[in-house]
């Protein structure tokens, strides 16, 4: 009990915003220095170069991997973190906030497939199954977003480093200009997340002879599994969708608060188990 | 028409026009971001040696010689798109992602894939042959 109560304070009392700032700013910068070297057209040899040939290059890609999934992580920590302050927070500019967070989640993912290893290329080909299969609309959201079977990783490529950025920054611009960070006073963190990718070299999956089973990304596990039971519109869009939605509307003034929870709960225990599964399961 | 203290008539408001712009804008980016230029078939030129019973893999098909008979079966799986492997002790294509199965002529063997595999015609020249694979 004692432990638990220590981690839900630890859980409340870290600045993970502050944390969550300095890596995205070193997210934005590591994947600039990156870019230099990183060509669309031959993505996995570029990818590949980075890290063998370029001087640095292995570094500077790790940062960039290690720094965007501290981001990720600190911002769903945030989240927890102020989630009983936030109550003050207007509806509109609040949705904008949770929006922020699927959106950090593809830049995530685009950056997963456009290393196009073998984990990268399938979880690209899913993600274009997957808008596909959105009724009426599917076919052109892919045009725009994805078309890897016709145009490799061009608009990949452009959104990751564009579209999808500046859309994270609108969504979160009164809240970025609201909140500053002082990078003196968090040397420690940055430092560790600096050293951290001098230590551990981002992951890279060449293709290999009698592999049978790969897995996605950690936060995709749940859902390559789900796709396995059902059909890709309900488990790559409407499961995921659901989630969004009630976290929306998860504020503790609205009437349904307590249903809201339950679902959300649910939602995340069921994907949990869904990632094990994905895990343990079938090799 | 005329403003109405100071306010534009509610049937033809800025917010309108705008709204009304932003329709017409979206036919011409709708249909610049579906337009596909017509691919060339691909052809994909294959040097190596093909056993009796063999197979030569290659990104985007797999190259199978049985009797007289070469032929090329696609490696992307149709269930989500990932790339298949060749299972060579059980003679059968395998996803990676979702464990569908298809036999090496292409035959749907297990889901959660719903249809075959698409396959290639192979034209074989020289000798020792090189085999020409059209990718549709």
């Amino acid at each position: 009990m004692i432990i638990g109560q220590k981690i839900k304070d630890l859980l409340r009392d870290t600045r993970w915003g502050d944390w969550c700032l300095i890596t995205l700013y070193l997210s934005l910068v590591s994947g600039i220095i990156v870019g230099i070297h990183y060509d669309p057209a031959e993505p996995f040899y570029s990818t590949s170069a980075i890290d063998i040939l370029v001087p640095y290059g292995r570094y500077f890609r790790s940062l960039h991997f290690y720094s965007s999934q501290f981001f990720f992580l600190s911002a769903i920590l945030h989240y927890y973190g102020v989630f009983t302050k936030a109550d003050s927070y207007p509806a509109k500019p609040y949705s904008a906030l949770i929006l922020t967070l699927p959106v950090a989640l593809v830049l995530l993912f685009t950056g997963y497939v456009l290393r196009s290893d073998s984990t990268g290329f399938s979880a690209g080909m899913i993600a274009e199954h997957i808008l596909e299969a959105i009724p009426l609309v599917g076919p052109t959201l892919n045009n725009l977003l994805f078309s890897i079977s016709d145009h490799g990783l061009n608009r990949v490529y452009l959104h990751h480093v564009f579209s999808f950025d500046l859309l994270f920054l609108l969504l979160a611009w009164e809240h970025l200009r609201r909140y500053k960070v002082t990078f003196s006073r968090h040397l420690l963190f940055l430092g560790s997340v600096l050293f951290f990718s001098l230590l551990v070299a981002a992951p890279i999956d060449p293709e290999e002879l009698g592999v049978f089973y790969i897995t996605g990304p950690w936060f995709f596990l749940g859902l390559q599994e789900l796709l396995r039971y059902l059909p890709p519109f309900l488990a790559g869009i409407v499961f995921p969708a659901s989630l969004i939605i009630a976290l929306i509307f998860l504020r503790r003034q609205n009437r349904s608060f307590r249903p809201i929870l339950v679902f959300v709960f649910i939602w995340l225990g069921g994907y949990a188990l869904l990632s094990v599964l994905a895990l343990v399961a079938h090799h | 028409m005329k403003a109405i203290n100071g306010r534009q008539p509610a049937g033809f408001t800025r917010r309108t026009v705008l709204f009304i712009g932003s329709l017409l804008l979206l036919y011409p980016f709708i249909r610049f971001i579906n337009h596909r230029v017509p691919r060339k078939p691909k052809i994909v030129e294959v040097n190596g040696t093909l056993k009796a019973n063999g197979y030569l893999a290659k990104d985007d098909f797999i190259l199978f010689s049985g009797g007289d008979d070469i032929w090329a079966v696609s490696r992307t799986c149709t269930h989500l798109g990932c790339r298949l492997n060749y299972k060579e002790k059980e003679t059968l294509l395998e996803c990676p992602c979702h464990q569908s199965r298809f036999s090496t002529r292409g035959e749907l063997l297990r889901g959660p894939a719903k249809k075959e595999l698409a396959v290639f015609p192979v034209e074989q020249k020289g000798s020792p042959p090189i085999y020409y694979v059209t990718i549709l």
